[in-house]
């Protein structure tokens, strides 16, 4: 009870914070759009290749974006987590009573909350551009996307509190960044690599997203990838949360 | 004394590289209840430490505290609600106003809409923060952000204040204006906990303090007792023909049974004498009977960098990051 209102409360704060600030609206808005608007004229001729996925470029290439968009978001959460260490704003709630667990998910969910923004920005821009929408399939990704993004809010949050300082913090996320996203095949289907390529990808969690969000675009539920994307993703999750809140409750000294 | 804050043999160690690092040595600490105590110290010497156990946000490795009653490690939630803390950094929202921070702010501490509105309507009146109460934070001055992160402190009406080096970047008027309203607290029941490095800060606002070093308590008691029991008045010498006569001139004054201390400052001598009234006449007639010439003889009031100094053998003043506070 107490814990559902602290989480209120800071879900309240961070959201205004956001909202107030209008580089990062603008950037929120405009990089997905731009993705689409840049990157997919190339996939024109990608559609029917030999180890394209089914259907159109921008059916294949829009749920990619979208997981894209759940994982940057997520994996960026530590950036503001910094800047509250180095401004004293979580040392101060953490001398409050608050709840530890509300003072680390109120901005996680608020994040969230402006992903599914954005991705109603990109949904609804792509189907002005042709993409097929199947309302379901949107519904079932939607909670796997906010599955991931937790994970990697989570991941990110805690790996700033651990390392505390801006420049470490970006050299390990930075680091994640590219073997994570070109492993997932976010942009180009990793079906289109070798053999080697495909097995790893098998440890990178995004790659389980990204392959159930082209499933589910589509509304084919019974494909393989949805439930193992499930059964990878949440019990993840958890875990990482869970660690994410330990080191919460330690020092952040 | 009915104390409010009371420690046994504090204890915190670092890992770092270089292995172990002691930062608070067997600290024990008795603070009474509704007074301004201070921490004074150079950087380093413990006091944030000591102060982030007391306020829950680290773990304690040695001794035991307790705040209001409650013991700090075994029931941290219950402390916090009790204390009030505000950091060096402060840390409001800087995008949100300071009312919407205040307001935050007392409902994280469990208190609902109309009555911490009503509460933070009173703290912005006697803080005078009620006139730019509606701007975003980002656009305050230095005082008017350190109002508001005290406003922050004790929004909940808190047992005891902990201020960790409340002046810090605060001009002097500023600052004058922070000790007048950390005095008024203190006079309506608060207990005020603070640190500092400023000798100007601990001597003009403090009931009682303590002077840490290394880790260590170093020594307690009123400003004005540390002044005088410790440290005495202090006397100046300027010799004429110093570098011949100023050995000699050192071992005739220390025999002197009311001069405590000689010491050699460039080619002047400054004593540590128990009353300076009496002993200027004294110490010339010493003199001028040994036919030593003097310059200028000037007599100063003992400060607490002469306590720091009578006790660490170093200046308070020379551990390199005071200079702002001792020019101010």
């Amino acid at each position: 009870m107490k814990t559902a209102r602290d989480i209120s409360l800071l879900f309240s704060r961070y959201t205004l914070q956001m909202l107030r600030n209008p580089v990062w609206l603008f950037v929120g808005f405009s990089t997905p759009v731009l993705y689409l608007a840049l990157f997919t004229p190339l996939l024109k001729h990608f559609a029917g290749v030999p180890g394209f996925p089914k259907g159109g470029a921008l059916d294949v290439f829009l749920p990619g974006i979208l997981a894209l968009l759940a994982y940057a978001s997520g994996a960026s959460m530590g950036f503001s987590t910094i800047f509250e260490l180095q401004a004293g704003v979580i040392e101060r709630f953490r001398v409050t009573p608050a709840s530890r667990f509300a003072i680390l998910i109120g901005p996680i969910l608020s994040g969230l909350m402006m992903m599914m923004v954005f991705d109603a920005v990109v949904v609804a821009v792509g189907y002005g551009f042709g993409f097929h929408v199947d309302w379901l399939g949107l519904l079932v990704l939607a909670v796997l996307l906010a599955v991931l993004a937790g994970l990697m809010a989570a991941f990110s949050v805690a790996t700033a509190l651990v390392t505390k300082d801006i420049s470490s913090f970006a050299a390990i996320i930075n680091g994640l960044n590219l073997p994570l996203l070109l492993l997932a095949g976010v942009l180009l289907p990793i079906s289109l690599g070798p053999l080697w390529m495909r097995v790893i990808a098998h440890f990178d969690p995004l790659y389980y997203l990204v392959q159930a969000s082209r499933a589910l675009a589509v509304g084919s539920f019974g494909n393989a990838a949805v439930w193992q994307a499930f059964a990878v993703l949440v019990p993840l999750c958890i875990i990482v949360l869970t660690w994410a809140t330990r080191v919460f409750r330690k020092a952040v000294a | 004394m009915d104390s409010i804050i009371s420690t046994t043999e504090l204890r915190k160690s670092f890992r770092s590289k270089h292995g172990a690092i002691e930062a608070v040595r067997g600290v024990s600490i008795e603070v009474g209840r509704g007074e301004i105590f201070g921490f004074l110290g150079p950087n380093g010497a413990g006091k944030t430490t000591t102060l982030r156990m007391l306020t829950t946000l680290l773990p304690i490795d040695g001794g035991s505290a307790t705040v209001a009653g409650i013991d700090v490690a075994r029931h941290p939630q219950q402390v916090r609600t009790r204390i009030g803390y505000v950091s060096q950094l402060g840390g409001a929202d800087d995008l949100a106003t300071g009312r919407e921070n205040l307001i935050l702010q007392g409902r994280l501490y469990g208190g609902d809409l109309a009555s911490v509105t009503a509460r933070s309507e009173m703290l912005m009146e006697v803080l005078d923060i009620a006139e730019f109460a509606d701007r975003r934070v980002r656009t305050y001055s230095g005082g008017q952000r350190r109002r508001l992160d005290v406003a922050l402190g004790i929004v909940h009406q808190p047992e005891v204040l902990f201020l960790d080096e409340p002046s810090t970047g605060l001009d002097p008027q500023n600052r004058a204006n922070l000790w007048d309203h950390v005095r008024k607290l203190r006079d309506d029941g608060t207990t005020v906990f603070l640190t500092t490095h400023y000798l100007e800060e601990a001597d003009a606002l403090c009931d009682r303090l303590m002077i840490i070093d290394h880790g260590k308590i170093i020594i307690e008691g009123s400003p004005r007792d540390l002044k005088r029991d410790v440290a005495g008045d202090a006397v100046l010498l300027n010799l004429h023909d110093s570098e011949r006569v100023l050995t000699r001139a050192k071992s005739l004054l220390e025999a002197e049974s009311y001069v405590r201390e000689v010491k050699t400052e460039g080619d002047q001598l400054r004593l540590y004498v128990e009353d300076g009234s009496t002993a200027l006449p004294q110490l010339m007639r010493l003199l001028d009977g040994e036919r030593i010439g003097l310059r200028s003889i000037s007599l100063s009031e003992p400060t607490l960098d002469d306590v720091f100094l009578r006790e660490t053998g170093r200046s308070l003043r020379d551990t390199g990051t005071t200079t702002e506070g001792a020019a101010a």
